[in-house]
């Protein structure tokens, strides 16, 4: 029994990191129903972004965040602006493909600028406390992914409050809803859809400086978070916040549960056997809207 | 009779003519077609390769003082000083394009060559173009035993196969308590990625385990690119093996790191082939956090002796001109070993015929003396190099390898192994090399 709690435990701590990747995810295919295949590589810059000022300027990856969080916000915006909109009112196929090349414009020019290299970085502050354990019950708790879980419902709280509480958030959900009836309350469709982008490349940046903590650093981290982030989407329900952080402890938690009495090849498989699931019954996902 | 004369004379002339040697079209330069994963998941071992690719072509083309072959002069001396030149293409980590890029490399940029693809689940699949276009095709850090077990013509590896590296391995766990080791080692967990590289490591270790006395209490395959392994630690945890057989790569040794240290999860031993263990990055980066300290693993040389071999400081210092300052590697060592050895094949065939080139390689008897490694030389069967050797080594609080096995090498070493392999919390006190 002891073994499931510590599982379960484990699965929701992994959890709350997956929430994190998958939080900009929602905002710019959950919620403004645009196609990003290269939300990893925002990851991985936001990664990057929190390996350079640690190793250049001993900047830690929790103190980076506000300056990576803007650079990206700016760089999202510009993403949106100089390539997305180009692509947004033609077919879906034209917004898969630009995002797939951005995918690997992104990747390759990491390569060549950085090399292929894996890069760590060390004594940050959560990995100071990596030995730092709570136990309760005989079921422990690492610190470090505490702290980490704590700052991603901050941030789901953040969005949740700015998406349902705002007027910002009134008129991005009414630009995505309907964008000619948005516009003629006096909503400008575009900056809506640009701080969308920009909003949601902040977010999985952020979660970059977070995982650089317990993660290495390489062009093609992205990758292995993207595929997660997606199932994870479609499983909380396009456009919805809270259905995001649900989802991603859910798949925390099938992967870990899986491990421990299966062999770990049945840990994804069971993921998407899940969404399979899901999608029979609610294909809308567990709280989505539409 | 002047008739007669001219008739004789113009005989002999033709008869001369025709049993003279056809004149080998001049060379201008040796195309080699390297084919590696310069980006996507193996990129890392892709660059260490390309750096290896591009020390050598600096090598053979330029006048070296190193006793190495090609080192000296300028070119290939058989070919007429004719140069070598690497056409290097990114196959993505991806099979099926390190097909295509193959038949590409033999067909449009009429190579002489093929050396790739650096891992072995790729090379197997390029194996059999290669093979059928009749062209040589090598790949020395490629450890998979498959590889050479399909009698193929066109095929040759010079570094060490699995089952000479790990067999390394358990031959020295086997050894150590009668050279002064712990003697409570019973049980074994194995812990290995899903590729083929990894398989085949599990394979053999599944094989040689019982035969050195472990009792094999989990055999874990995890997945590659895996974000959690907590539940597979939490098993090895429940497990509670003696000693450690880890085969994974560089990104998931971390993660298995950070979830073993979450988990205050630490076996007696831990005891590695190949993947992280081989990437210089990886134990580069160790060095500021003591996290390989009492690792030990298989190599194919003596880490710390053969920095003393002239050659291989000299071979260093033009490799570190392509790798940013990075020192060679064992991957990239078993790389410019086996490129040296392709130089020099060549130049003994005097000719860039597959069917000379072939005949060449398989002549090969290259001495220890010539190679900046610590094989016991070059010589083929089944284009399996059989004096490829196996080295098992330990990383010591210094963040360097130092030699364990086998035992006249672990004298002139004389390092006194880490056992048991340390806590975390002692990893933390300690004093960090890399800091």
């Amino acid at each position: 029994m002891t073994e499931l709690a510590q599982a379960v435990v484990n699965g929701l701590q992994m959890g709350f990191l997956y929430a994190l990747v998958a939080v900009g995810l929602t905002i710019i295919w959950g919620l403004m129903e645009m196609i990003n295949f290269a939300h990893g590589e925002f990851l991985m810059l936001g990664m990057f972004g929190a390996w350079w000022l640690s190793a250049g300027f001993h900047l830690d990856p929790l103190l980076a965040i506000v300056p990576i969080a803007l650079a990206m916000y700016l760089f999202g915006m510009l993403v949106y602006q100089q390539l997305m909109r180009r692509v947004q009112g033609g077919d879906p196929f034209t917004q898969i493909f630009a995002t797939i090349g951005l995918l690997f414009l992104l990747q390759n020019a990491v390569v060549a600028g950085f090399t292929s290299d894996y890069r760590f970085v060390n004594d940050t502050f959560l990995q100071k406390l990596g030995g730092v354990r709570l136990t309760l019950l005989g079921v422990t708790f690492a610190v470090p992914l505490l702290l980490a879980a704590g700052l991603a419902l901050l941030l789901f709280l953040a969005l949740y409050l700015l998406i349902e509480r705002t007027e910002f958030g009134l008129a991005l959900q009414a630009t995505s809803e309907d964008r000619d009836a948005a516009r003629l309350v006096g909503i400008r469709p575009q900056r809506m859809f640009a701080v969308a982008w920009g909003v949601g490349a902040a977010l999985v940046a952020i979660a970059g400086a977070i995982l650089v903590n317990f993660f290495s650093v390489y062009p093609q981290v992205g990758l292995q978070f993207t595929v997660l982030a997606y199932a994870i989407v479609a499983l909380g329900g396009f456009g919805s916040i809270l259905g995001t952080l649900l989802a991603a402890l859910l798949v925390g938690v099938i992967q870990s549960v899986t491990v421990v009495y299966l062999p770990p090849a049945f840990k994804d498989a069971f993921v998407f056997a899940s969404y399979l699931l899901i999608g029979l019954f609610r294909p809308q996902g567990l709280f989505g809207r539409f | 009779m002047r008739r007669l004369t001219l008739l004789a004379v113009l005989v002999v002339a033709a008869l001369g003519v025709s049993t003279m040697v056809p004149a080998q079209p001049k060379v201008a330069e040796v195309l080699i077609g390297s084919v590696l994963p310069l980006t996507g998941n193996f990129a890392s071992l892709g660059q260490q390769y390309l750096w290896a690719s591009q020390t050598v072509e600096d090598i053979v083309n330029n006048d070296y003082d190193i006793q190495v072959p090609l080192g000296p002069g300028k070119g290939f001396p058989g070919l007429g000083g004719a140069p070598i030149k690497f056409i290097v293409r990114d196959d993505q980590s991806r099979g099926e394009q390190a097909r295509t890029i193959v038949e590409q490399l033999i067909s449009v940029n009429k190579v002489h060559w093929i050396n790739g693809e650096g891992t072995s689940g790729i090379t197997s699949l390029i194996q059999p173009v290669v093979e059928s276009a009749g062209l040589p095709l090598s790949c020395h850090p490629c450890a998979s035993p498959t590889l050479t077990e399909k009698r193929l013509k066109w095929f040759f590896r010079t570094g060490p196969n699995d089952k000479t590296m790990v067999a390394s391995v358990f031959s020295f766990l086997k050894e150590w308590p009668e050279r002064g080791g712990p003697r409570d080692l019973k049980t074994i967990a194995l812990f290995t990625c899903d590729n083929l590289f990894c398989q085949d490591n599990r394979k053999v270790a599944t094989d040689l385990a019982p035969k050195a006395g472990f009792k094999i209490v989990l055999d874990l395959t995890t997945k590659t690119g895996a974000t959690t392994l907590a539940s597979e630690v939490q098993r090895l945890q429940a497990a509670n093996a003696d000693v450690l057989f880890a085969v994974q790569y560089p990104a998931e040794t971390v993660v298995f790191e950070n979830d073993s240290k979450r988990a205050g999860y630490m076996p007696k031993v831990i005891a590695t082939s190949n993947g992280a263990y081989s990437d210089e990055t990886w134990l580069q980066a160790q060095k500021k956090t003591n996290g390989a300290a009492g690792w030990l693993g298989r190599d194919p040389t003596a880490i710390d002796l053969v920095h003393d071999r002239p050659a291989w400081k000299k071979v260093n210092e033009v490799y570190k001109k392509y790798s940013r300052g990075q020192n060679m590697g064992e991957l990239a060592m078993r790389e410019i070993t086996g490129l040296l050895w392709m130089a020099d094949v060549i130049n003994r065939a005097k000719s860039v015929d597959p069917a000379a080139l072939q005949k060449a390689a398989n002549d090969t008897n290259m001495s220890p003396e010539q190679l900046i490694i610590d094989y016991k030389g070059i010589k083929f069967e089944n284009g399996q190099n059989v004096l490829a050797t196996g080295v098992v080594t330990q990383v010591g609080w210094d963040g360097e390898k130092h030699t364990l096995w086998p035992w006249d090498l672990a004298a002139r070493a004389n390092f006194k192994p880490i056992f048991p392999s340390p806590s975390w919390q002692e990893r933390d006190s300690k004093p960090k090399p890399g800091n």
